[in-house]
């Protein structure tokens, strides 16, 4: 159990470490070519140049539950105590593209997330919210990206907000509901890339400060895979992506890399995690560059949202996890996020409850106001020890990338179940190594109490929650005009048969308050759905 | 005890897509010489039909998202329509404590939560599953 009595010491995936490191270590480097400054290429130590004195990182909790009506009260509780962003998190109806009154899934709606059906719900949900001044992440998975990102669009425009200026991000990725979640309504995903990348397209085009595109390595993480494999498959995904827009002929690559953003996870070796955040960046430059030729700062330049690792929290001792996501905050300032969401510490036990955003919110507040790291860009870089952990990490995340381009690209590993045996292999790993007790989990395999010392609050969903969808959404389908609904739904499937991007008439779609389910059943009907092969992966 | 004649439906009620725990269950179970037909994301009436089918002696549900009163309610009122008798129920996922023993007063075995040791959960199902 004494830490001395360890033969060897490994970081979080597994790279051997010494004692010490020296300058003996970084001698290799090249201190302008590959350290440089912040601001400049290649952007290992940060994107700006005075990095937090410039912009802090904005606040942004991932919020949402049953309706709504009930999200949007979160999220003016939020806004009131100092967030400066706002997550949307839908329930698994909603991002499976199904409409609340479909029996199959009605005890999931509004669950884990808020239901979200038809126009109607957004604007209730954005109700009094200054969506011109603070920034949304739309975390919607890329079968009904394209119909959600629509909405919030069609509810900006309605406010005289001009797309131009509107400010934001959608998740659409790839692997999010293909292998970090199954997802049984979704399409296969050789279709799937399709609508990611016209969402792409359209908002280079058409909104160009929104990001239509957050590539979403925190939920690879999440699933059990480390460090270099989340760096190697986040770059596999974004290359798919790019080579899907190339092979159009449409766009050129510094027409729509400067919209691309990430979103990357903070786990628990804090070290480690800086030099995988400054690796990520110094890639992203290469890849950028030397791959594809990009020239503009805006394409070059890895801009990148961390969440907190939930699945580092416990339902054992759940006020510990207070303590774990402040040094992963903490990792994620040091590294130079652009925002940040601090899981809650009760989120190992139920959706998180108001006293719990409260923490999370306060969490990042002492990090910026209080602990000093905002004053300086970079202040770890030229470290010893991480500087060569960061080569070390960014050698072994090309490795990794090499092998899923071994396997065809992404879409190829995706479908063939690769992408899922190796999140079986490391997820099966880790719970292993807690098993042994070589990964050691406080609370849970070591200082372990008996009873809980602690009580906390618990939140419950609202029960009501299913009825008043499936009310609202009748409603709406009583006084909307059918006839209209019926002309775009075929002009929908039109479009989407020719290869047209489907925007414009998704756009349409939902101003005439036709709902996620009626748009995504078009493309369930034209391609079919497709779920894990889990009987190939274990 | 043997465990080569114990068969688990390991299901996921309703859409919510986290499987990873419903995955370590099931390979750790299959580790320790079990049968595990790992079914995914299934409706409550498909996960009964295909114990059924399966004639299986072990479900597991695996719960992440709330819902776990209304899709465990589901399941069970289905299993005593179809008449299915000496299946051992175990649920697992983000069920707070305070629903442990309500979920066990409707009729499930056992509630294994977050955190709970993999080793125990293949224990329990190993000296509980019906053998019959």
């Amino acid at each position: 159990m004494d830490a001395q009595n360890k033969k060897a010491f490994f970081t979080g995936s597994g790279i051997p470490v010494k004692e010490v490191y020296t300058v003996e270590d970084i001698k290799s480097l090249n201190l302008e070519k590959d350290i440089g400054l912040p601001g400049q290429e290649p952007y290992l130590r940060g994107i700006y140049s005075s990095m937090y004195r410039q912009k802090l990182w904005t606040i942004r909790q991932f919020t949402g539950f049953g309706t709504p009506a009930e999200t949007n009260a979160r999220f003016k509780y939020e806004y009131e105590q100092g967030a400066t962003g706002f997550s949307i998190a839908f329930d698994s109806v909603t991002e499976n593209g199904f409409n609340p009154d479909n029996p199959e899934v009605a005890h999931d709606v509004g669950t884990g997330g808020v239901n979200i059906c038809t126009l109607k719900d957004m604007e209730e949900m954005f109700f009094g919210l200054p969506i011109d001044k603070l920034t949304t992440a739309v975390i919607a998975s890329p079968f009904p990206a394209c119909p959600l990102s629509a909405m919030y669009f069609a509810l900006a425009e309605k406010r005289g907000i001009n797309l131009q200026m509107l400010d934001g991000t959608t998740q659409n990725d790839l692997l999010l509901f293909t292998v970090c979640c199954n997802s049984p309504g979704t399409i296969p995903p050789r279709y799937l890339i399709r609508l990611c990348v016209d969402l792409v397209e359209w908002c280079a085009q058409n909104t160009p400060k929104w990001h239509p595109v957050s590539f979403a390595s925190y939920n690879y993480r999440e699933n059990g895979l480390n460090a270099c494999q989340e760096l190697g498959l986040l770059f596999a995904n974004a290359i798919a992506y790019i080579e899907e827009e190339l092979k159009r002929n449409r766009l050129k690559i510094d027409d729509f890399a400067p919209v691309l953003s990430f979103h990357l996870a903070a786990h628990n070796d804090f070290l480690e995690e800086i030099a995988k955040f400054r690796a990520a960046r110094r890639m992203w430059y290469k890849l950028a560059h030397e791959r594809y030729g990009a020239q503009n700062p805006k394409s070059l330049t890895l801009r990148f949202h961390v969440q907190t690792s939930g699945s580092t929290l416990t339902y054992q001792q759940p006020l510990n996890n207070l303590i774990r996501v402040a040094y992963q905050v903490l990792a994620a300032a040091l590294g130079g996020a652009q925002s940040v969401h601090a899981n809650s510490y009760d989120e190992g036990i139920c959706l998180p409850t108001e006293q719990g955003i409260l923490l999370s919110l306060r969490t990042q507040q002492i990090a910026q106001h209080e602990t000093g790291v905002t004053n300086v860009a970079d202040p770890l870089g030229g470290a010893y020890y991480l500087e060569w952990l960061t080569n070390e990490v960014e050698k072994h995340s090309w490795d990794y990338l090499k092998k899923v381009e071994d396997e065809g690209g992404l879409v190829k590993a995706v479908e063939s179940g690769w992408v899922h045996r190796e999140a079986v292999m490391a997820m099966n790993e880790y719970q292993k190594q807690i098993q042994n007790g070589t990964r050691k989990v406080v609370g849970v395999n070591c200082f372990e109490s008996e009873e809980e010392p602690h009580q906390v609050p618990l939140f419950r969903p609202n029960k009501e929650a299913l009825q008043i969808q499936k009310a609202k959404l009748a409603q709406i389908k009583n006084e909307r005009d059918n006839e209209v609904v019926s002309q775009i739904l075929r002009e929908l499937r039109q479009v989407t048969e020719k290869g047209g991007n489907v925007m414009p008439v998704v756009l349409k779609a939902v101003k005439a308050y036709v709902s996620l389910g009626e748009i995504c059943d078009v493309w369930r009907e034209m391609y079919g759905t497709w779920e894990i092969p889990f009987g190939k992966i274990a | 005890m043997d465990n080569k004649k114990t068969k688990v439906l390991m299901a996921k009620p309703g859409v919510d897509g986290h499987w990873r725990g419903a995955m370590i269950v099931s390979m750790a179970l299959r580790d320790a010489g079990m049968e595990v037909i790992y079914l995914g994301n299934q409706t409550p009436r498909l996960i009964v039909e295909s114990a059924l089918q399966e004639d299986v002696n072990v479900i597991g549900l695996s719960i992440l998202a709330a819902g776990h009163m209304e899709l465990v309610t589901e399941v069970l009122n289905l299993l005593q329509e179809k008449k299915v008798k000496n299946v051992l129920l175990v649920v697992g996922g983000t069920i707070p404590r305070e629903d442990i023993p309500r979920l066990k007063q409707i009729g499930v075995h056992e509630v294994f939560p977050p955190g709970s040791k993999v080793e125990n959960i293949v224990k329990y199902v190993a000296e509980n599953a019906y053998n019959s």
